[in-house]
């Protein structure tokens, strides 16, 4: 062959070749590069960020919470930790600044040496945790030396009162899988946040904002330099209603006797909120122990319910006060009408014991009242019916949540012939009604929604929803002050229900028939009696075990003794001040629950939280004025 | 443009001018990028690779300029010679030979650290250009095809003993392109491909590391393992795609500078341009190895004998599918091998190699109308 034409082959097949892998390359410029880099390029270019950047999440100071005065109830204690930063120190420098921190921390130089060369972590090392302040001092005097100490400020949580505000503020702990799957992005895993009471309440608030410190790493995770800082926002403090003074007072008065003690004024402002017994929440604070847990589980009286809010139980004789309004209201009820009691009276052929066996006599609804005559009651309770009688009640607050600003409030219960049908799947018996007139039976309620009742009688049937914090710090503001206000436009919202249509004349002689209660002889609760302070009340007495035959409280076992109550209001005629006292177990309300109310009565005017009566109640111009 | 070659210039000589300058701009404005981008990729270290390159850079010159005034018919009479000393020391690296990451690949002289089998690749290049241009028919005979394949054969086995698969493939791919540019019956071909399949196959299962089949599993399915062996590919893909279409910035790249990237500025080192200097940068270097292949491809065309068209026709295949293959892979569109990028990765033997490469292409070029 000619090599002229071998020569063409040659070529041909040679430029179709370099053809071949031109194209190849602009095959892979497109398919390759092209689709990489401008196609996906966004989602590439957030990938590498997400290489080299890492989020330090910094954690802002808690808000404070603060008594109506500014007394501090809760505040963050710090504590110091010393982080060693590798990447500010190298060389001779490191090795300076570990030996001091050796010094300084009485460890071996090698152990620290090892620690801080060990390290790979994004955060500086935490050489050592909770340092005494003049260890602090050691190593914050010499930092410009040692760049690489940094002191870390950690906060703890501490309730100074701890038992005695226990149930009120509750605890912090960390967040909980369930709850941060709840939380919707708001918390993140770690995060300490409240548990009960107005810290998990308020928990938003008292948080603040969490900051984030956004620092560059390399591909081994150690931290270059930083790159952005979200600064934290720091929590907002809580300015309370209550009054440390008289919470303690409170504390006191019920001793150590298992029960609650609720103080509030008729706008629903809490003053006091006890329950007993409690517990330390500081224990809480970084994790409590499985035996101190164990020991709170285990405690016969359970420490951890709130009984202002969680515990219901019968009425007793407080019920009464519901019985006069809807006799006066619904039966128009002639107060001067009189009863005969025998001691016993015969209704649907069963005989119904007074408490007095004796007997009160012949009694009108006043003189009923002040003795707490069942006999008046009960036939007052038959004429009503118990559809009436559910009706007032609900009318006054009971079966429902008061609208308190805590957890896990119960709503009582108030029976009737409906609940009786779908709850036990028998009709009402009349018979049971009689025994609801006087606050026994199924009928349930909380301390705390008989301060709300009380208020409503105090007030001419406006009822409050009860109210713990008075303000909230503004965004921004000083954490260590306390926030002022208390309008109810920061902290919750004053609320009560407009009045309930029943003449005011009915609600003043059901509170004459109470201040006599406390008053008067024969009066039930002379024990809450408080010189110059013309206090209202009603005892009551919740039977724990249906009695057959009278037994005196006191050779009960305690366990099976009844539970003593005593609600009121003071002065009757210029409502300021409602307490409730509930006894666990405490017998009658008359010998053990008002003499505590007295107590927190003469304790609150003491306080100067009530404000003299310029004309005592009972004074004759005042009566015939009525 | 095909019959143009045989016209003689006017006073029968060659001149420096009429030598295509097309390989030599291409190769030269792809070193210094590669400068550029070796000292961004190695910005972070105790020492910048920097002067490193520079210096290979400056030999690769030197021995442009040298191999350059050699006429490569001399070269090709000293084929068997090269062939045969390239063979000795591959032999001797077996034995020798400096191991970096797996592959036994470097003889230790004195500072240097050399890969004979870059050189290798130059010499067998020179030797198959010389079997297989000997015929005078369009089609080789099948003693030509075993000698070519006994030539390629004996370096391709000792190198793949040094375990460096790469260069092996490149070979391979070398010679195969030569063979067929020198003409290969049709019925030969489909069975000689039949052949490399199966070769393949037996290939995979007795000749592979356990590493080298890992990598091209992973290739297939890198989202299963992305911390393991898909490690390399994701965050080079994160490299490459991150830099957008305008890149972010001279030492700006965060997958680089961070070492996120491995093997930046050996075989990553198109990533690291990538990230930097986004699509366009990559448009303009890919654009220069076209414009090389192109203007290759143009001074094999217009060679004076066919003995020169295979040579170039080699060597440009050899640069092909070191170019294709690495781009291709940095971006994810092949397994991860050792195969350095033309002018561009961090590497002496290669740089000098590459150089030399287009001294022969250029000294080919100038003798085009100069009789033996």
């Amino acid at each position: 062959m000619i090599e002229g034409q071998l020569r063409r082959q040659l070529a041909r097949r040679i430029a179709w070749l370099g053809r071949a892998a031109q194209i190849l390359i602009l095959i892979v410029l497109i398919a390759g590069y092209w689709r990489v880099q401008v196609m996906d390029g966004a989602g590439y270019r957030e990938q590498a960020e997400n290489n080299r950047l890492r989020k330090l999440t910094i954690r802002s100071p808690r808000g404070l919470i603060f008594d109506r005065d500014g007394r501090l109830l809760a505040e963050n204690v710090p504590r110091y930790n010393l982080r060693f930063d590798r990447q500010a120190a190298r060389g001779d420098a490191r090795a300076r600044s570990v030996a001091y921190a050796a010094g300084v921390l009485g460890a071996p130089v090698e152990e620290i040496k090892a620690a801080v060369d060990g390290h790979r972590g994004v955060r500086p090392l935490a050489l050592a945790e909770d340092l005494s302040l003049p260890q602090v001092a050691q190593l914050s005097v010499r930092h410009l030396e040692h760049p690489a100490f940094e002191i870390e400020t950690e906060h703890r949580r501490l309730y100074r009162y701890a038992h005695q505000t226990a149930h009120l503020l509750g605890y912090l702990g960390e967040i909980g899988a369930r709850e941060l799957a709840a939380s919707d992005g708001a918390y993140r895993a770690g995060d300490v946040i409240g548990k009960k009471g107005i810290e998990r309440l308020f928990d938003a608030q008292l948080r603040g904002a969490t900051g984030e410190q956004v620092v560059v790493v390399d591909s081994r995770g150690r931290r270059l330099e930083n790159f952005r800082r979200d600064d934290p926002e720091p929590g907002r403090s809580l300015r309370l209603t209550l009054d440390l003074a008289l919470q303690q007072a409170a504390v006191e008065a019920l001793g150590d006797r298992a029960g609650a003690v609720v103080a509030m004024r008729p706008d629903g402002a809490l003053l006091a909120l006890v329950s007993q017994p409690a517990f330390n929440p500081n224990l809480f604070a970084h994790g409590i122990s499985a035996a101190d847990w164990q020991a709170l589980l285990d405690h016969p009286r359970d420490p951890l319910q709130n009984r202002t809010i969680q515990n219901a139980y019968p009425p007793g004789s407080i019920f009464k006060i519901i019985m006069a309004m809807a006799g006066l209201d619904h039966l128009g009820v002639d107060p001067e009408e009189r009863v005969f009691c025998r001691g016993y009276s015969v209704i649907y052929n069963h005989r119904y014991r007074c408490w007095k066996a004796a007997g009160h006599g012949s009694v009108n609804l006043r003189e009923a009242m002040k003795g707490s005559c069942n006999v008046y009651f009960q036939q007052l309770g038959q004429r009503l019916g118990i559809d009436a009688i559910a009706d007032y009640a609900r009318r006054f607050g009971l079966g429902v949540h008061t609208g308190i600003a805590l957890a896990n409030e119960r709503p009582g219960l108030v029976p009737d012939d409906r609940w009786s049908r779908e709850k036990r799947g028998t009709r009402w018996f009349p018979g049971e009604t009689i025994s609801v007139a006087i606050g026994q039976g199924p009928i349930l309620v909380t301390p705390i929604q008989m301060a709300t009742l009380m208020a409503a009688i105090a007030v001419d049937g406006r009822r409050p929803t009860p109210r713990l914090v008075a303000a909230v710090g503004a965004p921004g503001s000083d954490p260590t002050v306390p926030p002022a206000g208390g309008d109810g436009i920061s902290g919750d919202p004053i609320h009560t229900t407009p009045p309930l249509p029943i003449a005011p004349r009915d609600f003043a002689r059901v509170r004459d028939a109470l201040w006599a209660v406390v008053n008067e002889d024969g009066g039930t609760a002379r024990k809450a009696q408080v010189e110059g302070l013309d206090v209202a009340g009603k005892t009551g007495t919740a039977q724990v075990v249906r009695q057959i035959t009278w037994t005196k409280n006191e050779d009960l076992a305690p366990e099976v003794r009844d539970h003593a109550w005593f609600a009121a209001f003071a002065p009757v005629d210029d409502p300021q001040l409602v307490v409730v006292v509930f006894v666990e177990n405490g017998g009658g309300g008359s010998t053990s629950a008002a003499p505590v109310a007295g107590t927190v009565y003469r304790a609150a005017a003491a306080l100067g939280l009530i404000r003299p009566t310029r004309v005592p109640h009972g004074a004759p111009t005042e009566r015939t004025a009525r | 443009m095909i019959g143009s070659p045989l016209r003689v210039d006017d006073a029968g000589r060659a001149r420096l001018s009429h030598t295509h300058p097309g390989p030599l701009i291409a190769a030269l404005l792809l070193a210094i990028f590669g400068l550029l981008t070796i000292h961004s990729a190695s910005a972070e270290l105790a020492s910048s690779l920097l002067p490193r390159q520079a210096t290979f850079l400056a030999l690769g010159l030197i021995c442009l300029g040298v191999v350059f005034l050699i006429d490569y018919h001399r070269l090709i009479d000293l084929a068997p010679f090269l062939y045969a000393g390239a063979l000795v020391l591959l032999v001797l690296t077996l034995f020798i030979g400096h191991e970096v990451k797996g592959a036994r690949s470097w003889l230790l002289i004195g500072p240097m650290r050399l890969q004979p089998a870059e050189f290798t690749k130059l010499a067998t290049a020179l030797l198959l250009a010389r079997v297989l241009a000997r015929g005078d028919q369009p089609y080789l005979d099948l003693r030509r095809l075993l000698q070519a394949g006994a030539i390629v054969a004996v370096p391709a086995l000792l190198i793949a003993a040094q375990n460096d698969l790469g260069s092996t493939a490149m070979f391979a791919a070398m010679a195969a392109t030569m063979v067929l540019v020198a003409g290969v019956r049709p019925r030969l071909l489909a069975a000689l491909v039949l052949l490399g399949a199966i070769g393949a196959g037996l290939f995979w299962q007795f000749g592979m590391q356990p590493y080298q089949r890992s990598r091209i599993v992973s290739f297939l399915n890198a989202e299963q393992d992305p911390l393991g062996a898909g490690y390399q590919v994701r965050q080079s893909k994160i490299a490459v795609g991150s830099g957008m279409f305008w890149g972010r910035g001279y030492l700006q790249g965060t997958q680089s500078q961070l070492r996120f990237l491995p093997e930046r500025s050996s075989d990553f080192i198109m990533a690291v341009l990538a990230e930097e200097w986004g699509f366009a940068g990559v448009a303009v270097v890919l654009g220069l190895y076209g414009l090389y292949i192109g203007s290759g491809v143009r001074i094999a065309l217009r060679s004076r004998d066919r003995l020169g068209m295979l040579l170039v026709a080699g060597l440009l295949a050899l640069f092909s599918f070191h170019v294709l293959y690495n781009t291709a892979m940095v971006v994810g569109l092949l397994p991860i091998t050792g195969i350095p990028l033309p002018f561009l990765s961090h590497g002496g033997s290669f740089m000098m190699m590459n150089f030399l490469a287009v001294a022969l292409i250029l000294g080919i070029d100038h003798r085009r109308y100069v009789n033996r």
